[in-house]
């Protein structure tokens, strides 16, 4: 990679995206359909939590706006996941297609080619939208004063939560170097574990609590940084609070670590139709 | 004839089983939704203090039928569109064999298989995870089940008025996702209609949505009145009735749009 400088780096980048653009584009009506569809699946979750709490007003001290922004991490973490790192989602065809084999064979860092050559725009305006609904409902009217320094720790959690997703999404692509067909292993893991991180951790039993801090950090995007700004429960360490950025560049590297050795024991699937 | 249907019922649910991660997957996946729900509730009745109450009881149960009824009612929904978009489909019109009972066999294949290898399994965990109440009497039992196959009839005939649109629209998935939502939301799945702001209660019974989840269980748990069983049942068997003509149209009509096509 080093032949490269950062400017020409970043204008393929840029052409990179253009391309999925287009592809995007090639088909408005089918996308849009799409993105629509996405958002009224991701709303179930919200109507649900919102008829709910319409009945019961709120549940151990959480109200609907304070659960609903816990809620809008989540969508604004995965819509940034899929908009910056949907090759490292989607690492697991390129293997199994043999796509992964061209990419071998450029000049240029595989790293940086997974995540530049896929965008998935569909899904990003899919989750985006709900992420930003709930965000522009609720983050006004739980109490948070919008200072530099909150801002500035919302912008880094954002971007720990989307990194720990990425994490979470690069370690199974690692099975697939050892021919492991892992995509449904992977959604099993990392939807359920979205799926219980919709609501407020300590609602669970301390051992699902535990599973979510240490060993599927999904608290982490959404329970922790969200906890900081609501400070509603005085049960966990207060550290967590501070640690997503943290536990996101950790858990990257040391799973981009054992990637590299994926990459180097790596023998093709012999699928290319190239 | 029969024969020829039962072998495609045999041939999707050997179809399903060699997929061995994915049934594990189904079950533990129901199980995870099942906790999580469950989880979500208790800490609702326990601030009310009513955690021991038979009220949460039956809305435990409650959420365990729902999600075991949703592990059962999974089909097949991309079918007959990849038979529509890789043209099999007009080999399949040409066998001597009614197409939407070939497309019906499948579907209770895979039901078989669900209800063998995900529901039981599922059903079994949540005996000992989640204290199922046993049903309100054996006749209320034996009504449910009536109840749910014609629920399951509902979601079929639904369905497959979505399948058949692939004719027209070649990719469905934008409309197999908005659908599952309104199920999801309107059914009963995943919130009791009890629950629901009572002006929308009285719309949720007269759609069909009602008929796939909530009908069943609220007759499981005792919660329908003898004398308005059948009429709950009726309604049932209207809507798989109008959906099933509904179906008929549309099918003729692709079926005529292939012949113009030609195929």
């Amino acid at each position: 990679m080093g032949k490269h400088s950062m400017r020409s780096l970043f204008v393929l980048f840029f052409k990179y995206s253009n391309m999925n653009l287009k592809l995007a584009l090639e088909y408005k009506l089918n996308r849009s359909l799409i993105a629509l569809a996405i958002f009224c699946r991701e709303m179930i979750g919200v109507v649900v939590m919102f008829l709910i709490l319409l009945r019961f007003l709120h549940i151990r001290g959480w109200e609907i706006h304070e659960m609903l922004f816990l809620y809008s991490f989540l969508f604004l973490s995965y819509s940034l996941f899929v908009l910056l790192f949907a090759g490292i989602r989607d690492f697991d065809n390129m293997v199994h297609s043999g796509d992964f084999d061209r990419l071998l064979t450029r000049p240029l860092g595989l790293m940086y080619q997974i995540i530049s050559a896929r965008i998935d725009f569909t899904a990003t305006i899919g989750h985006g939208v709900v992420g930003i609904v709930l965000f522009m409902n609720t983050a006004f009217s739980v109490g948070i004063e919008w200072n530099w320094q909150n801002s500035l720790y919302y912008v880094l959690a954002l971007i720990g939560g989307t990194i720990i997703q990425a994490s979470l999404f690069l370690l199974s692509a690692c099975f697939s170097f050892w021919a492991v067909k892992t995509e449904n292993l992977r959604n099993l893991i990392f939807f359920n574990a979205r799926r219980i991180a919709g609501y407020p951790l300590s609602f669970y039993p301390v051992f699902i609590q535990k599973l979510l801090i240490f060993v599927i950090p999904f608290s982490f995007v959404n329970y922790f940084p969200a906890q900081y700004f609501l400070r509603k429960d005085g049960s966990f360490w207060e550290g967590y609070l501070y640690l997503t950025p943290v536990v996101g560049a950790l858990l990257f590297y040391l799973v981009f670590l054992l990637w590299k050795l994926g990459v180097r024991s790596y023998t093709s699937t012999g699928n290319s139709v190239y | 004839m029969t024969r020829a249907y039962l072998e495609f019922a045999k041939k999707s649910f050997q179809n399903n089983i060699v997929y061995r991660s994915e049934y594990v997957a189904g079950v533990i996946n129901a199980i995870v939704m099942i906790f999580v729900n469950i989880a979500i509730w208790k800490a609702i009745y326990e601030e009310e203090g009513s955690l021991e109450g038979v009220q949460f009881k039956i809305l435990a149960t409650y959420i365990v039928l729902s999600f075991l009824l949703q592990t059962l009612y999974v089909m097949d929904e991309y079918f007959i569109e990849v038979k529509v978009r890789n043209g099999l489909v007009s080999s399949d019109l040409l066998k001597p064999i009614g197409f939407r009972l070939y497309v019906f066999s499948y579907t209770v294949g895979t039901l078989a298989f669900r209800f063998l290898l995900q529901m039981l399994p599922a059903l079994i965990l949540s005996i000992f995870l989640f204290h199922l109440l046993f049903p309100f009497s054996t006749v209320m039992f034996l009504y449910f089940l009536v109840s749910a196959i014609l629920g399951y009839l509902v979601l079929y005939n639904l369905n497959f008025l979505i399948w058949v649109s692939s004719f027209w629209f070649y990719w469905t998935f934008s409309l197999v996702t908005i659908k599952d939502a309104a199920v999801m939301l309107l059914s009963g799945a995943l919130i009791p209609f009890w629950f629901m702001p009572e002006g929308m209660i009285d719309t949720l019974q007269l759609l069909p949505f009602a008929s796939i989840y909530s009908t069943p269980i609220q007759i499981y748990l005792g919660m329908v009145p003898e004398d308005e069983i059948l009429t709950g049942l009726i309604r049932q068997a209207v809507w798989v009735l109008v959906l099933y003509a509904v179906g008929h149209v549309l099918w003729k009509g692709a079926s005529r749009k292939l012949v113009v096509q030609g195929g």
